[in-house]
């Protein structure tokens, strides 16, 4: 079972950095919540994996470690407020300059010689 | 006066040209020559005690962790050049005055002119090295700011850059060296390391230290290789030159050779070193000199090749080199300076200095030819002016000095370099002088008023007396030469004479003055030839080729790290985090794991292929954005059920509803974004991209699998959290126990997050619709044929029927969130989809025209009451956010437990569901359109409809 | 129970809700609010430093929960050292911003100006990794906030990449954040400290890795090469007020590293033997020598000083990767020094604008007011060049003279006076385009002089230049204060044992616990 979730982290955050290194926006932004969810699954199976102990105090006795599910809830939370703002930010570049590229447009550089400007 | 006293007074009167120019140059001038009068009167007070041959100080600790502090010491050496500095800087001052064209900024000259001053004084007066260095960067900047004073001339500029990136350079080399010859005495105190001369000589890193020393000293002087800024700064108004680059700035790196002189003279590397650079400078300046037109370039090589004498002197390691060396910079600081204020005068008065266009000044500037033609000759080593005097002692020294095993080679040089150093001289008076009157001048010669001849006239007074009367002058060389010598070697019995019998040295200056003439008599064939030869342009070199060359390979080198490409930058980091990351583990030692792995069953294998499947489908069809928005939904929902599954129902509940909110933006964002992406990375770059995500993926499989079959070395702390959440936090569901309470400050920051992220989001979108953008979205044509009912009849009824629903459960999860899963935050969540199905059912303008709370207000006021209930335990004496609860009775209900904890998560649900819907509300308010007129109606039939055309269907 | 410790965080967290609240359409309640706010931060700032020098470390307890259970603040010399360098900063920041007028060009700007002191001054405060965590996002969210305060297109897409990068970083935060969970099942610093020590040596690969990782997250924040291809567009597009202020952003990574490098993972812990020096010094040599080239290579007024930012960082982390008192000490009086620099130096490119279309390192007109500005430049490039008399000629003999002891000695001497060579080579050529060819240019006389800036910008600037004055005339108590901050780090059971030993709500119960 352990090996099913390392794997599945590991592919969401291969696919995730993937998707990242694309040259568009929105395959980017795709590629963040990718590594969003490799990021909380790994956090939360930073404290174990345990099946059927939720952290709900009853009369039970042993229960899961509820501290990184808290982490990862505030972690969630802010990914959500992350990712809003960078579909905003990258919604208003591309309204501004009708284009959804990530990279900045290759600069066209006068070759001058250092002397071009000399003080 | 104390010596804090004289190196200050030129920086405190430095602010006050600046503020009296308003009133008028002569104020101006007024107040920096009294400045500069009172510092020389002060420097003259302890004359008396330099005399006595004691040691004056001062000390004041600036740094005494690091060894740098402000300590002052006046010896003869110091003394010496403090007056040379000030007594010649009175002279500049009263020539400036006149010099100095009517719209030319004289507050600023003057304030410039008292910074370089004061730092000029506080090198020859400083006890500590690191002071010391300080004051002789602050020479190279007050020297930049002087010579690019005329900053409309570009040689102006250029020649204050080249100075500056040349003896900048060597300061800092200095910097290296003196940091050295302090660890290795332990001190920076100039008195204490003089003391050291053997310990210092014997060290293996004594040679570096040298060298990096030399190298300062040997920029500022201006010695070969380092001598080409000399003459490029002389674009500089020639107060200036004759004040930094003839008496005063370039005499620094001599000065500190001489200050240095006991422990570091006298090893072969000193000996070769100094010497052969000396010899060379001043053979190479007087030759160039002579072939130089400008008036002030003359000069100035000849500046270049006296300097290479004095070095000369001093690498000799001998008393009697030092004495000469100390005699020549005090006959050459008179004729030098004198040299170039006449200079300046006839440029004045011609306004011209090259030497081609003048001649037969004798007549219409009979005083200026007198004072020049003096200085001249005093330059030439005639007899009965001072420069005859050190020069034979130079010569003198010459002849006993062995270099590279020949007798014969310093000898030979030495004359040669006196030879040219007087057919320049003698060139400056024919060709400037003498000769018939010409008729071509550009201005019509004539001289000046006093105030401009007055100065290089008292200059020339000491030329003639020291000339006539050498002795003088000795007890004071003498007294000088001691300091320099500092007790290493004794103080040569020799004395100043005119005539001491035909010695080798007479010889040998009969023959340089013999020979000069010679050559000045065939000039003009002497100098087709130099014309003729082929020879480097120092500043062409360094401007087009070292400068332009750095600045070129600095831009390829920057722009080619720096092209602006994120998904580079992004490969890079990943590469450097595997690669570091992996060194990191393959550096440690690993053992077995600590926990057996649990079985696994097909419901978890179909899970896992579930989500192996979205995410390569997503990898795969990531074009079609749509798509991809549904597989990255199935992504989260199949990780929430995994939460689900792994006993963490929070999480799941969260999870999910977040879901749902980030795919509704998204699906607002898409609205405005192009619906597919279209293939432009190569082949080779995905290649790329896949091969660093397999490693990065590989990578962090490996990190969780090492992970979760490893215990924590001791217990987690969060079996506290589990012991007490019920006890000390009044809440059954841990989880939400430890958000609002254990770690509630987390929370605290979260929700903020979320707040500014909505802030943004609004004034992002208020500058956007403020700006250009918003013309181009009333206009936009949507790529997609538009639905007829934007607002379809069976979602209004839909979301009218759940929205009261939503609402109590909202409520509900609320209240549970303390025992069951549920919570503030999730409640918030579920609130805010409940209206956002509103604003999606029935339009912007419906919605909004009923929701009639400011949302800036509602996440505003969120923030503040969880805010608020922090501080509330502060009148209990307790820290913020402590949380306090209680179980009331209200019959007939059950017994209910009131948190303070409850407060705090209203406070989380109030800015989430205010974040939430500002967000929201701010895209909707991006996608409204010019020719869609908002509909006042719940639901309507779009009447802008049209029928889909069939190729906008296609794309 | 003293609450003056979480001033400096929850005062800015109240002010900020409160001008959305109230003041949202005001911009001259909201001018006020904040300007008190700014010099509140400072009085506490100071207040905090006074507490801290005698050496006394102040522990805050929030929720009253005991450490390591709950989270807590903790204020040592180098946190309240910090806390004050900010206040400082931010208080003269705001003044020019307020001065120029670019607060009123965009949304929001006070609200998010003041969460972005909260979020810098709990990174500052805080003594718990998570919670680190969360206040960095908190200061990013709002960074990127200001970042593309007023738009415009450029701005908007490097705004983009800046959000991106740090997306990536955070994503690295929480990753090593798991890591560092997984090994020791605690997040609080000093606790961590502790439970380190316990590390198995037959088992330290699981640690190194969270150790580097934790580094790494931290080097992005401090810009160090290759991590810090961030700043340059990030910095040269933000509106001139707000790349001031983020001269402290990246003094954030570099306290990040010498606090968890001191006290958790220290030099001579045997788990994480070798991992610091190992990349730190050549990286941080690298970024020296990037950073000043970048300087001379500039073709813009603002790149060149994002770039020389990206120097003295370099610096810093030089300073730092030595891992000796001397070193931190220099490193922290350079922290300083380069903080004030580099805001002064954003300032002013924004002064520089006035009467030009842009910054191109070009001929163009002079600049409206060029006396006193191009006097200020002059300052401000001598501080930042490290030559003398400035501060940045002291830190930089500090920092030469904590090297000469170790090996690498010639490397770091090479690389750091060689750069302060370009650097000062760089700022010359830019300095005398900007304000001495001009003058070349043929005045028209018809043509009206442009308005020069406001008399508050140049008191904002001339404010930064006086501090840094005083930095230097100061330098003996300076570094005595940052070299007791050095001891205090590298004797850190003080700390840790007024962390840990310190009872909280039911504390006896940690024995049920345990």
């Amino acid at each position: 079972m352990e090996l099913l979730v390392a794997t599945a982290i590991g592919i969401l955050t291969a696919a995730g950095l993937y998707l990242v290194l694309r040259l568009r926006t929105f395959p980017v932004i795709m590629g963040m919540s990718l590594l969003t969810y490799a990021v909380n699954v790994f956090l939360f199976a930073s404290g174990g994996l345990t099946v059927g102990a939720p952290p709900i105090l009853t009369d039970a006795t042993s229960y899961t470690d509820p501290l990184p599910q808290a982490l990862v809830l505030t972690a969630i939370v802010i990914s959500f407020g992350m990712t809003a703002v960078v579909v905003m930010i990258a919604l208003g570049a591309y309204l501004g300059a009708d284009d959804d590229h990530v990279d900045d447009p290759a600069p066209e550089v006068p070759q001058d010689s250092g002397a071009g400007d000399a003080p | 006066m104390s010596l804090f006293l004289i190196v200050a007074l030129p920086f405190l009167g430095a602010l006050l040209p600046g503020l009296m120019n308003s009133a008028g140059r002569q104020a101006c001038a007024g107040v920096t020559f009294t400045v500069t009068l009172a510092a020389l009167i002060g420097l003259l007070t302890n004359l008396p005690a330099v005399l006595a041959g004691e040691l004056v100080t001062a000390r004041l600790d600036w740094i005494p962790a690091l060894g740098l502090n402000a300590t002052f010491m006046l010896d003869g050496l110091g003394f010496f050049f403090a007056a040379l500095i000030l007594g010649i800087g009175l002279l500049i001052i009263a020539y400036a005055r006149f010099y100095l064209a009517r719209d030319d900024n004289m507050g600023e000259f003057f304030t410039y002119l008292l910074l370089f001053q004061g730092a000029m004084v506080g090198i020859v007066l400083s006890d500590n090295i690191l002071i010391l260095l300080v004051f002789w960067e602050l020479t190279s900047l007050s020297s930049f700011l002087l010579i690019g004073y005329w900053k409309h001339l570009p040689e102006g500029r250029q020649g204050a850059r080249m100075a500056l990136a040349v003896t900048g350079m060597g300061g800092l080399a200095m910097i290296g060296g003196m940091l050295i010859l302090g660890q290795i005495v332990g001190s920076y105190d100039l008195s204490v390391i003089l003391q050291n001369r053997d310990l210092i000589q014997a060290d293996p890193l004594y040679g570096t230290a040298l060298i990096l020393i030399l190298l300062g000293c040997f920029t500022k002087s201006a010695q070969f290789p380092f001598h080409f800024w000399l003459p490029h700064a002389m674009a500089a108004p020639t107060p200036v030159s004759a004040y930094l680059h003839s008496a005063t700035m370039v005499k620094a790196g001599i000065f500190l050779m001489a200050r240095m002189w006991p422990v570091l003279s006298g090893t072969p590397e000193w000996f070769v070193i100094v010497t052969s650079a000396g010899l060379i400078t001043m053979v190479l300046g007087a030759v160039i000199a002579l072939f130089k037109h400008d008036l002030k370039a003359l000069l100035a090589f000849s500046t270049v090749s006296h300097l290479g004498l004095i070095t000369m002197l001093l690498g000799t390691g001998t008393a009697f080199g030092a004495m000469a060396a100390v005699f020549h910079i005090l006959n050459h600081a008179t004729f030098k300076c004198a040299l170039f204020m006449s200079a300046g005068i006839i440029d004045h008065a011609a306004h011209s200095r090259d030497i081609r266009r003048l001649g037969g000044l004798r007549r219409l500037m009979p005083v200026t030819f007198v004072i020049a033609t003096l200085a001249a000759l005093s330059m030439a080593g005639i007899p009965l002016l001072n420069g005859f005097l050190s020069k034979e002692m130079m010569l003198e020294e010459a002849q006993h000095t062995v270099l590279f095993g020949s007798p014969y080679l310093v000898t030979v040089l030495a004359t040669l370099g006196a030879l040219f150093s007087a057919a320049y001289s003698f060139r400056l008076i024919a060709h400037v002088f003498l000769g018939p009157v010409r008729d071509d001048y550009p201005a019509k010669p004539h001289d000046p008023d006093p105030g401009l001849w007055l100065p290089p006239a008292l200059l020339v007074v000491p030329v003639v007396v020291i000339g006539l009367a050498p002795f003088l002058a000795e007890p004071f060389v003498k007294l000088v030469t001691a300091s320099v010598l500092g007790g290493v070697a004794e103080v040569p019995e020799a004395h100043f004479k005119i005539w001491h019998g035909a010695t080798p040295a007479l010889t040998m200056s009969a023959i340089a003055v013999g020979g000069g003439l010679l050559l000045l008599s065939l000039f003009t064939p002497a100098l087709r030839f130099w014309n003729w030869a082929p020879r480097p342009e120092a500043k062409r070199i360094f401007e087009d080729i070292v400068i332009a060359g750095a600045v070129n390979l600095s831009r390829r080198v920057t722009q080619g790290l720096h092209n602006g490409a994120f998904t580079r930058y992004g490969a890079i980091m990943a590469v450097t985090v595997v690669a570091v990351g992996y060194h990191a583990w393959a550096t440690g030692t690993l053992a077995g794991p600590t926990r057996a792995p649990q079985a696994t069953n097909l419901v978890q294998v179909a899970g896992w292929l579930m989500l192996v499947a979205a995410t390569f489908g997503l990898v795969f069809l990531h074009r079609n954005r749509l798509l991809s928005l549904i597989l990255i939904g199935i992504v989260g929902l199949v990780v929430s059920v995994g939460f689900v599954f792994f006993s963490a129902p929070d999480l799941a509940m969260t999870q999910l509803t977040v879901e749902v909110v980030t795919i509704i933006l998204l699906l607002l964002a898409l609205n405005f974004l192009p619906n597919r992406t279209p293939v432009e990375s190569t082949v080779l770059r995905r290649s790329r991209d896949s091969a660093i995500a397999v490693a990065a993926g590989a990578a962090a499989t490996m990190l969780s699998y090492h992970y979760l079959l490893r215990d924590p070395i001791a217990a987690s702390i969060s079996e506290f959290h589990l012991a007490n959440s019920y006890k000390g936090g009044g809440g059954t569901n841990v989880v939400n126990v430890i958000l609002v309470d254990f770690r509630g400050f987390d929370t605290y920051g979260e929700i903020i997050v979320l707040g500014i992220a909505a802030l943004l989001i609004f004034a992002l979108t208020e500058t956007l619709l403020s700006g250009p953008v918003r013309a181009r979205l009333l206009n936009r044509k949507p790529d997609q044929p538009r639905a007829g009912n934007t607002h379809p009849m069976m979602m209004v009824v839909l979301t009218r029927v759940i929205m009261p629903v939503v609402m109590m459960v909202g409520f509900f999860i609320f209240l549970r969130g303390h025992n069951e899963p549920g919570g503030g935050f999730i409640a918030g969540l579920i609130v805010s989809i409940g209206f956002v199905m509103q604003y999606m059912a029935s339009g912007f303008a419906w919605t909004a025209a009923r929701l009639r709370y400011p949302y800036h207000g509602v996440i505003g006021s969120g923030v503040l009451v969880a805010g608020l209930t922090g501080i509330g335990s502060w009148f209990l004496g307790k820290p913020f956010l402590t949380s306090d609860f209680t179980y009331v009775r209200i019959p007939p209900f059950e017994k209910f437990e009131l948190a303070t904890a409850a407060l705090f998560d209203l406070g989380v649900f109030l800015t989430v569901v205010g974040a939430v819907l500002l967000s929201l509300e701010s895209f909707s308010r991006l996608a409204r359109r010019a020719h869609v007129p908002d509909s006042e109606h719940p639901m309507d039939i779009d009447p802008s409809r049209e029928i889909p055309d069939p190729v906008k269907v296609g794309n | 129970m003293s609450h003056w410790i979480i001033l400096p965080i929850i005062l800015p967290a109240f002010l900020a809700p409160f001008i959305v609240l109230a003041a949202r359409y005001h911009i001259g309640i909201q001018r006020v609010i904040s300007v008190v706010g700014g010099l509140a931060l400072v009085v506490i700032g100071a207040g905090l430093s006074w507490q801290a020098s005698d050496g006394t470390i102040t522990l805050y307890r929030l929720s009253d929960w005991a450490a390591p259970f709950g989270i807590v603040l903790v204020g040592d010399r180098l946190s309240a050292l910090m806390v004050l360098l900010t206040a400082v900063l931010a208080f003269f920041v705001l003044l020019y911003a307020i001065g120029s007028g670019w607060d009123n060009r965009g949304r929001h700007f006070h609200a998010l100006f003041q969460f972005q002191m909260m979020g810098i001054m709990g990174a500052f405060l805080t003594g718990d990794l998570f919670n680190l965590f969360v206040f960095f996002e908190v200061l990013l969210i709002a960074s990127y906030g200001l970042m593309i305060h007023t738009g415009g297109t450029v701005r908007l897409r490097a705004g983009v990449q800046y959000v991106l990068f740090n997306l990536l970083g955070s994503t690295l935060f929480l990753f090593a954040l798991g890591a560092i969970y997984a090994e020791t099942g605690t997040l609080n610093m000093a606790d961590l400290a502790g439970r380190v020590q316990l590390i198995d040596p037959a088992a330290t690969a699981g640690i190194r890795v969270a150790a580097v990782l934790l580094l790494m997250v931290f080097a992005i924040k401090a810009a160090v090469v290759p991590l810090h291809f961030w700043l340059p567009s990030s910095y040269a597009e933000a509106p001139a007020p707000v790349a001031a202020l983020f001269a402290i952003m990246t003094k954030v990574g570099a306290y990040a590293i010498i606090r968890v490098y001191t006290l958790i993972f220290p030099p001579e812990l045997e788990a994480v033997v070798g991992l610091h020096g190992w990349w730190l010094l050549p990286a941080a040599l690298v970024s020296l020598a990037i950073g000043m080239t970048g300087v001379l290579a500039a073709r813009q007024l603002d790149r060149l000083v994002a770039f020389s930012v990206i120097g003295s960082m370099g610096m810093v982390m030089v300073a730092i990767s030595l891992f000796t008192p001397a070193g931190i000490s220099a490193a922290l009086y350079y922290i300083v020094h380069s903080t004030l620099a580099a805001a002064a130096l954003f300032l002013i490119s924004d002064l520089a604008r006035a009467g030009r279309e842009n910054l191109e390192l070009t001929t163009q007109p002079p600049v409206a007011g060029a006396a006193l500005t191009a006097a200020l430049f002059f300052v401000a490039a001598i501080a930042m060049a490290g030559l003398p008399p400035l501060s940045g000629f002291v830190g930089k003999l500090l920092i030469l003279d904590a090297s000469y002891q170790t090996s690498a000695v010639v490397w770091i001497w090479a690389v750091v006076l060689g750069a302060s060579l370009i650097a000062m080579i760089g700022f010359s050529r830019a300095g005398s385009i900007l304000f001495w060819k001009a003058e070349s240019l043929p005045r028209d006389a018809g043509a009206e002089a442009p308005a020069r800036p406001p008399a508050l910008s140049y008191v904002a600037v001339g404010g930064l230049l006086a501090l840094m004055a005083a930095h230097t005339v100061l330098a003996g108590p300076a570094t005595g204060y940052t070299s007791a901050i050095a001891a205090q780090l590298f004797d850190p059971a003080p700390y840790i044992s007024t962390v840990l030993d310190t009872p909280g709500k039911l504390s006896d119960a940690v024995d049920e616990a345990h």
